[in-house]
């Protein structure tokens, strides 16, 4: 890497960690009732009332981890998902990984019903089976003998398989009790419902885990941006190549819809900014993908406190009215 | 390096390209694939080169099948330059270039000494020092080519395999990849196998030249051996008139005529019939 580009590289990466935390503090501070900048250090040193300390503890700063590390995953997943299916569009939402995980977690909470809170460390296991069933048959129908994965079909039957499965959602809760359709369609709209520390302790494994394989192999996802043959002709045993890192975006995502609900977008825009930023070598962007997904999505979770502080929309929502119209960009370029 | 191919058959589903083909690479030569369209020439290299499976017979390479060998190990002997390979976007010459080392890389890639001085190496020989910090698709069609070539170079292989390396070139930058891996031949020692759709540049930058028709083999030699207007005729279905070159003195292809009134004409348009549908 040129001196030059890595300077870049280094830039990027602090100002990005430099916006997070700033958001941070920021997320620390905004929401329903006001904690000012100038508490938080007292408060964080115990030096607060107790109403302060469980609005900070107990929910500002489990909320903010929560967005932060489904960011970065989301982020993660949506790079590797575009690298090994060679297409831009690619995002655990758009391609149906995500509503595969919500199915999975449908069919839990119609079992588990209310008592779903306790299961936190079962639920991303659950999102994971449900999101790795449906990239498994996206992954079939997209393949062609001979030819390997279609990179366009992929997007086309994932986007059918996303609505599909959405609907599957509704048709199991249409028969549930009022209650359970509350929770259902709040997930659907990514209405970020894990926010307690529990929750943390049950997606961060998930990242630990994941997050160090994509860097691993930060140079087999360069070549697999590359054409098949290209691929195959400088030794990379792309079908095992692809098994693995498929299966790790997966994990990644599902475990993160698992507690924030049906977020989308994150996964396209986050790895899209990053390249933008430092360019397209994996080595380069895949490090400061995480922040720009923990940014977007803590970002889009102030605004819908900001803007729409009386009707508590779900942050998917913001999302997706900021996503959207990105991918209609995409779309037409 | 010696490959050996015995009675090689490749297709796709029931399809078969390539039949029972036998024959032998020759070490440290160029050799050229010539052939009409769909004949199976790139079928026969991307089988080869393991980029496709094949069905019956075997690729041989240093006395091992390549089916059995670790796809990594095989990166180390022989290259490839796939057919139009799509430009990576942004990406920089000497990051492409670089990537040619990755069958000899461990873990998070970063370059050693000795992948350092065979990027520095491949980038002169293909004459891009100049250009190693510009973007790849800011480059013309010549110069992506090239670099596609250094990439090829720089995984440092005895063998490198080009599927029609100079399509989409003009006559001046076709000559230019030629050159380049006519000096790396002489220079290097390197074997080059190459699929070209000219005859005439076959026979003057190549050793040997295989001509297959029908997914079988039509004739392997020499340039003098292989353009005579009655082998020609068998794989391209055309009546040529062969001369020598004026100045390398090798055999060319002066001019030529399809063959009319044959019952081949009616398969032809066969032939075009089911390019223009699939091309739909």
């Amino acid at each position: 890497m040129s001196h030059e580009k890595l300077r870049t590289s280094r830039k990027w990466l602090f100002l990005s960690m430099g916006i997070y935390l700033v958001l941070f503090v920021v997320g620390l501070s905004f929401g329903a009732s006001t904690l000012s900048i100038d508490r938080l250090i007292p408060v964080l040193f115990g030096q607060g009332t107790f109403k302060e300390e469980f609005i900070l503890f107990s929910i500002r700063l489990p909320r903010i981890l929560i967005l932060t590390l489904a960011g970065a995953a989301l982020a993660m997943a949506g790079a590797v998902l575009q690298s090994v299916t060679r297409n831009d569009l690619a995002d655990p939402g758009i391609i149906g990984i995500n509503s595969g995980a919500g199915v999975g977690i449908t069919v839990f909470y119609l079992f588990a019903g209310s008592k779903i809170q306790h299961f936190n460390y079962v639920l991303p296991v659950i999102a994971f089976i449900g999101g790795l069933l449906t990239a498994i048959c996206i992954y079939f129908f997209s393949f062609e003998k001979g030819k390997g994965i279609q990179p366009v079909k992929l997007v086309l039957i994932g986007v059918g398989f996303a609505s599909a499965l959405s609907g599957l959602m509704i048709l199991m809760i249409s028969s549930a009790e009022r209650q359970d359709v509350a929770f259902i369609s709040q997930w659907l709209a990514g209405s970020v419902w894990g926010t307690d520390w529990p929750f943390i302790v049950a997606l961060f494994p998930w990242l630990m885990i994941c997050i160090p394989i994509i860097y691993f192999k930060a140079n087999v996802l360069n070549l697999l941006t590359l054409s098949e043959p290209t691929a195959i002709g400088l030794g990379v045993n792309i079908n095992k190549e692809r098994s693995i890192l498929l299966v790790v975006a997966v994990a990644l995502a599902a475990a993160a819809v698992s507690v924030t609900g049906r977020i989308g977008f994150i996964g396209l825009m986050g790895p899209h900014f990053a390249k933008r930023l430092v360019g397209p070598k994996h080595q380069s962007f895949l490090v400061i993908t995480p922040f720009i997904g923990a940014i977007l999505l803590v970002l889009a979770d102030i605004l819908a406190q900001i803007i729409f502080s009386s009707a508590a929309v779900p942050t998917g929502i913001v999302v997706a009215i900021i996503g959207a119209p990105y991918f209609l960009y995409l779309l037409r370029k | 390096m010696k490959v050996q191919i015995e009675g090689l058959s490749v297709g796709y589903e029931k399809q078969t390209i390539v039949r029972e083909m036998s024959l032998q690479i020759a070490e440290g030569k160029i050799t050229t694939i010539i052939g009409a369209n769909g004949c199976g020439k790139s079928t026969l290299l991307k089988a080869i080169t393991r980029v496709i499976p094949y069905q019956g017979g075997n690729v041989i390479i240093d006395g091992k099948s390549i089916a059995k060998m670790n796809t990594k190990a095989l990166a180390k002997k022989l290259a490839i330059l796939p057919q139009n390979p799509e430009s990576a976007q942004g990406l920089l010459v000497q990051e492409l270039v670089s990537y040619g080392r990755f069958p000899y890389q461990k873990g998070l890639g970063s370059l050693s000494k000795k992948d350092k001085e065979m990027i520095e190496w491949a980038l002169e020989v293909t004459r891009l020092t100049e250009f190693c910090d510009e973007p790849v698709d800011s480059l013309s069609g010549g110069q992506r080519q090239r670099v596609w070539i250094a990439m090829a170079l720089a995984q440092g292989t005895e063998m490198i395999f080009l599927d029609e390396p100079t399509t989409y070139l003009d006559m001046a930058h076709q000559l230019e990849v030629l050159e380049l891996l006519e000096r790396l031949n002489k220079d290097e020692g390197r074997t080059i196998v190459m699929v070209l759709h000219d005859v005439n540049q076959a026979s003057r930058f190549s050793h040997e030249i295989i001509a297959l028709t029908k997914g079988q083999l039509a004739g392997h030699g020499t340039p003098e051996q292989i353009m005579t207007p009655a082998l020609l005729r068998k794989v391209f279905n055309i009546d040529a008139v062969i001369g020598n070159d004026p100045r390398t003195k090798k055999p060319i292809c002066i001019t030529y005529d399809l063959i009319k009134g044959e019952e081949r004409d009616e398969e032809m348009a066969d032939d075009f019939a089911r390019t223009l549908v699939g091309s739909m």
